[in-house]
């Protein structure tokens, strides 16, 4: 996997108990044509917290191009960005 | 009382550290703790001082305090990162968020350091909790820290700052003649270049030589502060793990100018914009002076000070402002300026207060500037501001590192 944190435009639900849920999202391809991924599985989600800065780290599967792939995302509570980490 | 346990809790090169960490979570992938480098103040700005420096900068004889201009001809491929005292104040909360779980004594020493008063732990438990917390640390928020540990402040303080990174020390009394003595003396706390100087030239040079020096002798020859450097270097110490803020006893602003300043009008606003942020300050804490100082830096570095004691105190921009303009009229000769600073001391509770028959005492005015006050702590500094400041370059508060947020500073009171 490389390291990435591109912003991406998120669909999430955030429901009375857990950790926000990421749904699906959208990144702008290198053709600038927007490519909307659906977050098929969260393999695990946990909440680091780097030199005091909160951020929830998941673990997600999803199938893109036709190919099961495995990345990370992360939310920062702060600025309530998502960002794509690592494909 | 049995002997107490006092942990000191410093984090390794802090400004450094936290913004590695915070740059790692963003995805970089060099680590700055790995490389030559710096946090640095702007140099454009002439702000451009070494703040903070990595381990392998160190080795480059980088020194921590002076100007990243030198710093960079010492180390040429030097990376240089701005300052952000927003994400510092983070890193530090978290911390003492943290150390909150180990024990309710705890006082807030400056931005990177905690004392921990620890008694209650049994036997040698402490060492164990100690490794603890500094792992902890590590692996939850990504930084690591230096625990020193001993039965009092000043020997705990001493105790951290041996051997770094990552690392736990202990420095009881009855090791202090093996571990503290060798040292140069200038290592003691609170022993400055200029002390340390006085020493030297008396033949000290490690803190055993002035531990050993006859307490009336050294009473004789540095009086109090003598006294107390000589109690330091013996480890004699004991004051508590204070969780309240000492009282404040005064407080100032000051700022470096991005430019030479020539023009009186300028200088002016430069005060005004200081009086603003000091009686702003002033306000907040329920708190108002009696003594006005100013004091102004040269292009030639040479500073001169003036001050003056009011017939009442007071919490008043407008008072503040007009003194401080009366005092750089009088000591001000004309020569290009770098630096300002305003301070105001001799505090009063604001409570109540003497009025004096001689001054005008507005209650409107007081009125007008403590709505200011809320407008500006609830919509931003610079929702309202004077006219004058408008197109002007000077921006119309100055002072202080964070803005909204009050800083934790370095003290000499330990």
């Amino acid at each position: 996997m490389k390291v990435l944190m591109k912003p991406i435009e998120m669909i999430a639900l955030f429901n009375s108990k857990e950790k926000p849920i990421p749904l699906r999202y959208r990144i702008v391809d290198e053709d600038n044509t927007y490519k909307v991924i659906k977050v098929d599985r969260i393999i695990f989600a946990k909440e680091e917290k780097l030199a005091g800065n909160r951020m929830i780290f998941y673990r997600c599967k999803s199938k893109i191009n036709n190919s099961e792939r495995i990345y990370e995302l992360k939310y920062e509570i702060d600025t309530c960005k998502w960002f794509l980490y690592k494909i | 009382m049995n002997e107490r346990i006092i942990f000191h809790i410093d984090v390794n090169s802090a400004f450094l550290s936290w913004e590695a960490a915070y740059r790692l979570q963003h995805g970089e992938k060099v680590d700055l703790r790995e490389i030559p480098s710096i946090v640095g103040g702007d140099e454009s700005k002439r702000h451009g001082i070494v703040l903070a420096k990595s381990i392998p900068a160190k080795e480059y004889g980088i020194k921590t305090g002076e100007s990243v201009y030198s710093a960079k001809q010492k180390c040429p491929h030097l990376t240089v990162v701005p300052p952000n005292y927003e994400r510092y104040m983070k890193a530090s909360n978290s911390m003492v968020n943290l150390l909150n779980e180990y024990s309710p004594y705890m006082q807030r020493y400056s931005i990177d350091e905690v004392f921990l008063d620890m008694s209650h732990i049994k036997d040698k438990g402490f060492l164990n909790i100690a490794y603890e917390i500094k792992d902890r640390i590590k692996e939850e928020l990504g930084f690591t820290v230096n625990i020193g540990i001993s039965s009092n402040k000043l020997l705990a303080k001493m105790a951290s700052d041996f051997k770094k990174p990552d690392r736990v020390h202990t420095l009881f009394p009855n090791q202090i003649q093996e571990k503290m003595w060798p040292l140069p003396v200038e290592k003691l706390f609170m022993v400055g270049p200029r002390t340390q100087k006085k020493l030297n030239g008396r033949g000290i040079f490690t803190i055993g030589q002035l531990a050993k020096l006859d307490r009336e002798y050294v009473y004789s020859w540095l009086k109090k502060p003598g006294i107390l450097i000589w109690e330091y270097a013996n480890g004699i110490e004991n004051s508590l793990v204070k969780c309240a803020a000492d009282p404040v006893k005064s407080i100032g602003n000051s700022t470096t100018t991005s430019y030479d300043v020539t023009e009186r009008r300028e200088a002016h606003m430069f005060l005004l914009a200081l009086s603003e942020m000091v009686a702003m300050r002033i306000r907040n804490i329920h708190q108002m002076g009696r003594v006005i100082s100013i004091s102004i830096k040269d292009k030639d570095f040479f500073s001169y000070s003036h001050q003056k004691k009011l017939d009442a105190p007071t919490d008043s921009t407008k008072v503040i402002y007009e003194t401080s303009k009366k005092l750089f009229d009088e000591i001000w000769d004309g020569k290009p300026i770098r630096l300002f600073a305003i301070s105001v001391s001799e505090l009063y509770s604001n409570e109540f207060f003497q009025l004096s028959l001689l001054n005008n005492y507005n209650q409107k005015e007081e009125n007008l500037e403590r709505t200011i006050d809320k407008i500006r702590c609830k919509y931003g500094y610079n929702s309202i501001i004077r006219s004058c400041f408008l197109h002007s370059g000077i921006k119309p508060i100055i002072g202080g590192v964070t803005m909204e947020e009050e800083y934790p500073m370095m003290s000499s009171i330990i």
